[in-house]
């Protein structure tokens, strides 16, 4: 039996301790009913709600405690008030019955109400039964002697009686059939190579094999066949896209930030190509975890290592900002949790996080474990830094330094000038002896001209009050244009039948049937939402009729007091011209904002500029900008230091601190770097000063979590990789090797597989090329209903489990199967949503699925929070925390995506396409070549003449798109 | 040393390793009755069946619609005692800002409710008001999905995939948990606020609005209805006779049935959708036909709500608002700048719809079953901010409530201080909200777990009390 489950059943069960309850107001009609008493539905309720508060935790009344079990036992300074079986010499029942104001319970408010009261005497007439409390379950938890903790033992491979030839020359095999010996099981018969070949395929490329790729396997008869087939497909560069995709899982790599804003990051794929190419190059792991960790500081100057340091920073993050000081402390621990958390599951099968707050409840990890490793990475923020080989930045600087040097010279001379001009220009203005406007302002403007006919009216907007030189990114509230009075009328409304035009500069195109910051805004007569001027920064008004006008109005932000700044709210206009039109050709000027005072000296100095600047300065200027922006354009085609969202990395200012209760606002005392407590007595420690520099840190944290002492680095890897073989690990909580985790079906086999995997030299692929070649892999998927009877999910392995096809799989097999895969690997990622950004990302799946997206599901740009037709519904992982087991749900939903999307039609056509290319001979050549691409056989009489009649009566489509929904498809035995 | 045991599989651990079930639909047909009743946890006997939670992201100010400060208007324009220009989410507050609408008493109580919402007034003595609710954050994000799943930080399952996950479907042809999308766009968050996290797929809302039906559900239009029928006679005999290749997986059956099932909701929800089927006084009612194009979409919405209700749908996330955008206020309750104008674009797209869906619940005896709860992530400050007349960020008191099956009306919870600042009688947090919902389902919050990375996960992770004073 699982300890962890004992425990949990306890919790469930601790509270099915009851009494029974016979209310004496029924039994007056004869009916006695018996209902059993409940103790943490009926009475612990009641004691909490109506004794506690003066008989618990913060007040002892009476030294009398009604809160837990023992004292509510032993009673008050009075002594008992509870006796088990005997409810009428219970003094609370006494208590809570007297009506002696005196005496009486609880002393105020209102009394118990004779339900409640019989409540309490049946629990007390049945024993009291209370049941352990919750904490003194949790004492049953796991210690320095628990099994994942102990260094790894060197178990002879059993040879137990019986056991057939084949098994027996194999370690792997004999361990298993030792543990299906024990329960009478026995293993199937080897699966046959049709069904070999399509597992293996997928088990190392996630990919079906192809017909051809069959028959040469089925027919090839040298007896090292099948070792030739995995050393193949080992061999494939499709192996790190399957197995490097069952990393990413484990560092819940996700390309877009989480939380409010979820901004997509475009630079984050370097790492998820890093990891592929780890697992195509068999990089070892004790390597790969070094350079994930401490990527930067063992490999310094080398771009290919240093973006491994991407793990660390692949998590979602609150990158919203916060002025509140206690808040952006708690935002900060958050963000390094993540990477605590992530750390110690992925490498250590440690829950180290669950310490952040007390000591770890289940297992051995007191709470400075978990803020030791804070110390290691304290000086990790998120964001990208430029990786390049020391010459690359060499050379980049050496190409960029000359021309900016030059510009900086250019700008000098720039400055000089315009601080003369300005000197010039703000005599000039203040000759000027008054304005007939008042300044511009953001809630009101009003200017009149002389009556003028007009079915057009242009507002050329030439600076907003961030900018005197343009007004692009100002914003409106509202444009009215008014006739003259009587009679006076703003004839700008839409609802008068004008309208506006114009660009905008942001848009919000997940609004359904609205734009949030149209130019409709302005002329939709309400006040506070705001056009966002795009380029040309140009309003035009037409009227549904010609008719005399003489005034506008205009404001950023009607609704504001005149004295109200406006933080926030963006820029408004301040310089601007009317002009009118008949026909919409010929423009006349009617009114222009030099009749107002410049609303501040940017502005000042940008309109009287013009009027004090010699021709001499202007050319000096012109030729000035022309030189710029030559230099900037050649700036621009160097190409940049490439960016990589890689993490970025400062010494702390100051020392780690233990946080109370996990409040970052309570300090305890201070943590230095160092290997944590729980594996003391099994790896070397190291333990650094508070003050240790930052890189250090990592790669000590590195070394000692990748050390070949350390048993649970070893054993939590080995179990990945079986993991992904069978479906199911030695342990079937690949990330929780603790008390809560599962414990080990084969421990002798899981210390062995750890072992093998240090003697390889932390290679997986030697070590999965051992699994894949015991019999036990090899086994027949069948069913067998009296194994089955012992051991349901085969868990003991007495056949190989067949499973579901994941995600990425399910669409790359699509893409496969209908000849459009595109096996171009690595770069920026496709996308299979449209990215909406305005304020915050918002990402809409697509209705069409282009060539574009036709390559492998591991380079789809994996942004969080985004919902994906075919890989969501199939259960791809939410990526906000680490996936270290996919769960393989079965829905009404994935039937509809897969029937309906445009995708599964488009692949059907494709597939149709194919065979009819592949096998032009005629039409039940083509159904044989559809089985055998999507099924690895040939079809049955039944199922070609089915085919046959179906595609003679619907055609291909109807035919490719139900062999594309198949089980057989989508299921590997 | 304790190994593991195959005898020893609990079902449970069968439902964990597994996951094998759909979306909260006639398990019985497909996994046998055994994990039918593990599927169906029920801790003791539910008041309610059903949960509608009405959700107005961007921080709905408690002290503009709900919980009444006279203090506000004795000190308006002084500065809040002994919290001067305190700094909050975006910065420094000003000086304490009286609500610009008047409240008015309303119902058999008396409660003071803003007079923004007149038609929401009428169901005063039939709420139960929580006005001491706290968040521990005060970031729209994280306290949206803190609102949501009882966690700050994304990958947690919502509410209402706890209950999907713990009760099922109450009809095999729709969806357990369906959110419904404001016309502005998702909430702060967007779908974490309705994901399963890692609960099985299954349990996730499906996403839905009367302006946008569940994706893919429609057969393409270029497939007629004999190619289709064609096409699944011909799938379900290739999948008869794979399964029966494979005797024994029980898994194949289940997917030739859900495709079975696929086929029903494609039936059942359009005709679900389908308002035109509402006759002329219910739409007028709600609104649907209402010239502010918004308020029409909200009131589609919430007709849409009833009728998801109707039909068994386990828990209804309808949205009011959206998220944050460029100008402050504007898709959502984020008053930051211009409270005023913000409320007064929000309040009537929200207050007639609302109200008109509690009294079609209410009529239709609907409340005997579902439960209302109306949520915002958190509240607003009393002062106003710095150089606005709109209101910060403030997660240390606001108000969210109940109504329907199980609850006490005409209950006011816990309060805020004089001004609205912070909780300080019967300080109440998202945990103590869920427990009690849970409560009302026939659950206990301390015993709906789920194994996840090292803990046994649950929606009010080691928190929370029933908060007995809201119950029947």
């Amino acid at each position: 039996m699982r300890i962890g489950n004992t425990i949990r059943l306890l919790c469930m069960t601790a509270a099915l301790a009851f009494g029974w309850l016979s209310f004496d107001e029924s039994s007056s009609a004869g009916s006695s009913r018996q209902t059993p008493v409940d103790f943490e539905r009926d009475i612990r309720p009641l004691l909490h709600s109506r004794c506690v508060e003066c008989h618990g935790a913060n007040k002892q009344q009476s030294g009398l405690r009604l809160d837990h079990k023992a004292g509510a036992m032993k009673g008050g300074m009075g002594g008992a008030v509870i006796v088990p079986g005997n409810s009428s010499t219970s003094e609370l029942i006494r208590r809570v019955s007297s009506a002696d104001k005196a005496e009486m319970m609880p002393p105020t408010g209102s009394r118990l109400t004779p339900r409640e009261i019989a409540l309490l005497k049946a629990w007390i007439d049945a024993g009291a039964s209370w049941p352990e409390e919750k904490i003194a379950v949790e004492a049953k938890r796991a210690d320095q002697n628990w099994w994942s903790l102990q260094p790894l033992a060197r178990a002879e491979p059993p040879m137990t009686e019986g056991i057939p030839r084949l098994w027996a020359g194999s370690p792997i095999d004999r361990f298993i059939y030792a543990r299906l010996a024990e329960r009478n099981l026995q293993p199937s018969p080897p699966a046959d190579r049709r069904a070999l070949i399509r597992r293996v395929s997928y088990d190392l490329t996630g990919l079906p094999p192809s017909p051809e790729e069959v028959e040469a396997f089925v027919s090839d008869s040298d007896p090292r066949a099948y070792e030739k087939l995995v050393d193949r497909l080992l061999d494939s560069p499709r192996y790190g896209e399957q197995w490097g995709r069952h990393w990413l899982d484990v560092a819940r790599f996700g390309e877009s930030k989480g939380f409010e804003q979820n901004h997509i990051i475009n630079n984050l794929w370097p790492y998820r190509d890093y990891v592929i190419r780890s697992f195509n190059e068999d990089k070892p792991f004790n390597r790969f975890i070094i350079e994930q960790l401490a990527g930067d500081v063992v490999g310094q100057g080398d771009p290919n290592v240093e973006v491994a340091t991407a793990f660390l920073v692949c998590g979602p993050y609150d990158a919203v900002g916060n002025q509140d000081e206690a808040q952006k402390q708690v935002i900060r621990a958050n963000t390094l949790d993540d990477l605590i958390t992530t750390t110690s599951n992925a490498f250590l099968g440690l829950t180290v996080n669950c310490a952040r707050c007390h000591h770890h409840k289940f297992d051995p990890i007191p709470t400075e474990d978990y803020y030791r490793l804070r110390a290691a990475f304290e000086g990790v923020t998120h964001g990208e830094r430029a990786l390049a080989t020391p010459e690359a930045k060499a050379r980049y600087a050496a190409a960029t330094r000359p021309l900016e040097e030059r510009r900086a010279e250019l700008n000098k001379e720039k400055a000089e000038l315009q601080k003369s001009l300005a000197a010039r220009a703000k005599e000039k203005a203040a000759q000027v002896a008054g304005y007939p406007l008042p300044k511009i302002t953001r809630h009101f403007n009003e200017h009149r001209f002389a009556p003028v006919e007009a079915r057009y009216l242009k507002f050329r907007m030439l600076a907003h009050s961030d900018n005197p030189k343009s007004a692009v990114n100002a914003r409106l509230d509202e444009f009215e244009v008014w006739t003259p009075a009587p009679n006076a009328r703003n004839v700008a409304l839409g609802s008068q039948g004008a309208k506006a035009s114009g660009a905008i500069s942001r848009r919000a195109e997940d609004v359904a049937g609205a734009d949030a910051y149209g130019v409709e805004l302005v002329n939709d007569g309400k006040f506070g939402e705001r056009w966002f001027v795009g380029a040309p920064a140009e309003l035009t008004l037409s009227f549904p009729r010609v008719g005399t006008i003489e005034r506008i109005v205009f404001s950023h932000d009607r609704t504001a007091g005149p004295n109200d700044p406006g933080a926030g709210l963006g820029p408004f206009v301040t310089e601007y011209e009317v002009l009118i039109s008949l026909d919409g050709q010929t423009w006349r000027r009617v009114a222009d904002s030099t009749t107002r005072p410049p609303i501040n000296e940017a502005h000042l100095v940008e309109r009287f500029s013009r009027a004090v600047m010699t021709e001499a300065e202007r050319q000096r200027i012109g030729a000035l900008d022309d030189e710029l922006g030559r230099i900037n354009r050649e700036l621009k085609a160097i190409p940049p230091l490439p960016l990589v969202w890689a993490g970025k990395f400062e010494q702390p200012k100051e020392s780690t601190y233990t946080h109370k209760g996990g409040d970052p606002l309570r300090r305890g005392a201070a943590a230095a770097p160092a290997s944590l407590a729980v594996l003391e007595r099994v790896v070397k420690p190291f333990a650094m000063p508070e003050d240790a520099p930052e890189g250090e840190r990592r790669l000590a944290l590195a070394r000692w979590i990748a050390g070949d002492d350390n048993p649970l680095t070893a054993r939590v890897l080995a179990n990945r990789v079986w993991h992904y073989h069978f479906g199911a690990g030695i342990v079937d909580t690949p990330s929780d090797f603790g008390y809560l985790g599962g414990k080990p079906t084969h421990p002798e086999l899981l210390d062995w597989l750890a072992r093998r995997l240090q003697a390889h030299g932390w290679r997986l692929k030697a070590l999965s090329r051992e699994i894949l070649l015991s019999q036990t892999y090899r086994q027949s998927s069948d069913y067998r209903a009296a194994a089955a009877r012992i051991d349901a999910s085969a868990r003991l392995l007495w056949r190989f489990p067949p499973r579901r096809l994941d995600a990425e799989e399910m669409r790359d097999s699509l893409l496969s199967v209908s000849g459009k895969l595109d096996l171009r690997m690595g770069g920026p990622g496709f996308r299979l949503y449209r990215y909406l950004e305005d304020n915050v990302a918002t990402y809409a799946p697509l209705d069409q699925h282009g060539p574009e997206t036709y390559r492998r599901a591991v380079y789809h740009q994996n942004a969080r929070s985004s919902l994906i037709d075919g890989l969501t519904d199939f259960d791809l992982p939410d990526n906000a925390a680490a996936a270290p087991n996919r769960i393989r749900t079965n829905s009404p939903l994935q039937a509809l995506t897969m029937l309906n999307h445009s995708f599964t039609l488009v692949m059907a056509d494709a597939l149709a396409e194919r065979v009819k290319r592949e096998a032009p001979q005629n039409l039940s050549a083509q159904v044989r070549r559809a089985f055998a691409v999507s099924f690895q056989r040939q079809p049955t009489a039944e199922e070609e003449r089915g085919a046959l009649e179906l595609i003679t009566a619907h055609g291909w489509r109807a035919f490719g798109r139900a062999l594309l929904n198949a089980n057989e498809l989508l299921y590997v035995n | 040393m304790e190994t593991y045991s195959p005898l020893a599989l609990t079902r449970r651990h069968f439902l964990r390793n597994t996951a094998t079930g759909l979306t909260g639909v006639a398990l019985t047909h497909l996994l046998g009755p055994e994990i039918e009743a593990a599927q169906r946890i029920q801790h003791h006997s539910p008041k309610a069946k059903q949960v509608l939670q009405i959700f107005c992201p961007g921080a709905a100010s408690h002290m503009d619609l709900w919980d009444y400060k006279p203090a506000l208007e004795k000190y308006d324009g002084t500065p809040l005692p002994g919290a001067e220009r305190e700094v909050t989410f975006q910065g420094k507050n000003g000086n304490l800002m009286k609500s610009p609408w008047p409240f008015a008493p309303a119902g058999q109580s008396g409660k003071p409710i803003s007079t923004l919402l007149p038609h929401m007034s009428g169901y005063a003595d039939e709420i139960a008001f929580i006005h001491s609710m706290t968040s521990r954050s005060n970031t729209h994000g994280p306290a949206s999905v803190f609102m949501s799943t009882g966690f700050v930080r994304e990958g947690f399952p919502a509410a209402g995939a706890w209950a999907s996950y713990a009760l099922g479907s109450l009809n095999d042809n729709l969806p357990a948990f369906v959110a419904l999308i404001d016309v502005r766009g998702e909430p702060p968050n967007g779908k974490a606020n309705w994901a399963s996290g890692f609960l099985p797929a299954q349990y996730q809302a499906v996403m839905l609005a009367a302006h946008q039906p569940i994706r893919n559900l429609s057969r393409p239009a270029q497939i007629a209805d004999a190619e289709e029928q064609a096409t699944r006679d011909f799938l379900r005999r290739l999948n008869e006779a794979h399964a029966s290749r494979h005797p024994g997986e029980s898994e194949l059956r289940a997917r030739i049935s859900a495709y079975e099932l696929a086929a029903k909701m494609q039936m059942a929800a359009p005709e679900t959708a389908d308002l035109s089927r509402e006759p002329a006084h219910v739409h007028k009612l709600y609104g649907t036909g209402d010239g502010n194009a918004l308020k029409a979409a909200y009131a589609r919405n919430c007709l849409l709500a009833r009728r998801l209700l109707e039909r068994g749908v386990r828990y209804v996330s309808l949205y009011c608002a959206s998220r944050a955008s460029g100008i402050d206020g504007l898709l959502n309750w984020d008053a930051h700048r211009t409270l005023k104008t913000d409320y007064e674009r929000h309040c009537p797209i929200f207050d007639q719809p609302t109200a008109a869906l509690l009294t079609d619940l209410k009529q239709r005896g609907m409340l005997d079953d579902a439960i209302v709860l109306w949520t915002t992530e958190f509240g607003r400050m009393p002062t106003h901010q710095e150089g606005t007349t709109g209101r910060d960020h403030n997660p240390d008191g606001f108000t969210v409530w109940l109504l329907g099956a199980g609850v006490k009306g005409g209950v006011s919870y816990g309060a805020t201080d004089e001004f609205g600042r912070r909780a300080v009688e019967n300080i109440a947090t998202v945990y103590d909200f869920y427990a009690t919902v849970l409560h009302l389902l026939g659950l206990d919050h301390e015993r709906l777990t789920y194994y996840h990375n090292g803990a046994d996960r649950r929606l009010t992770d080691v928190h929370g009390h029933v908060i007995r004073e809201l119950l029947a």
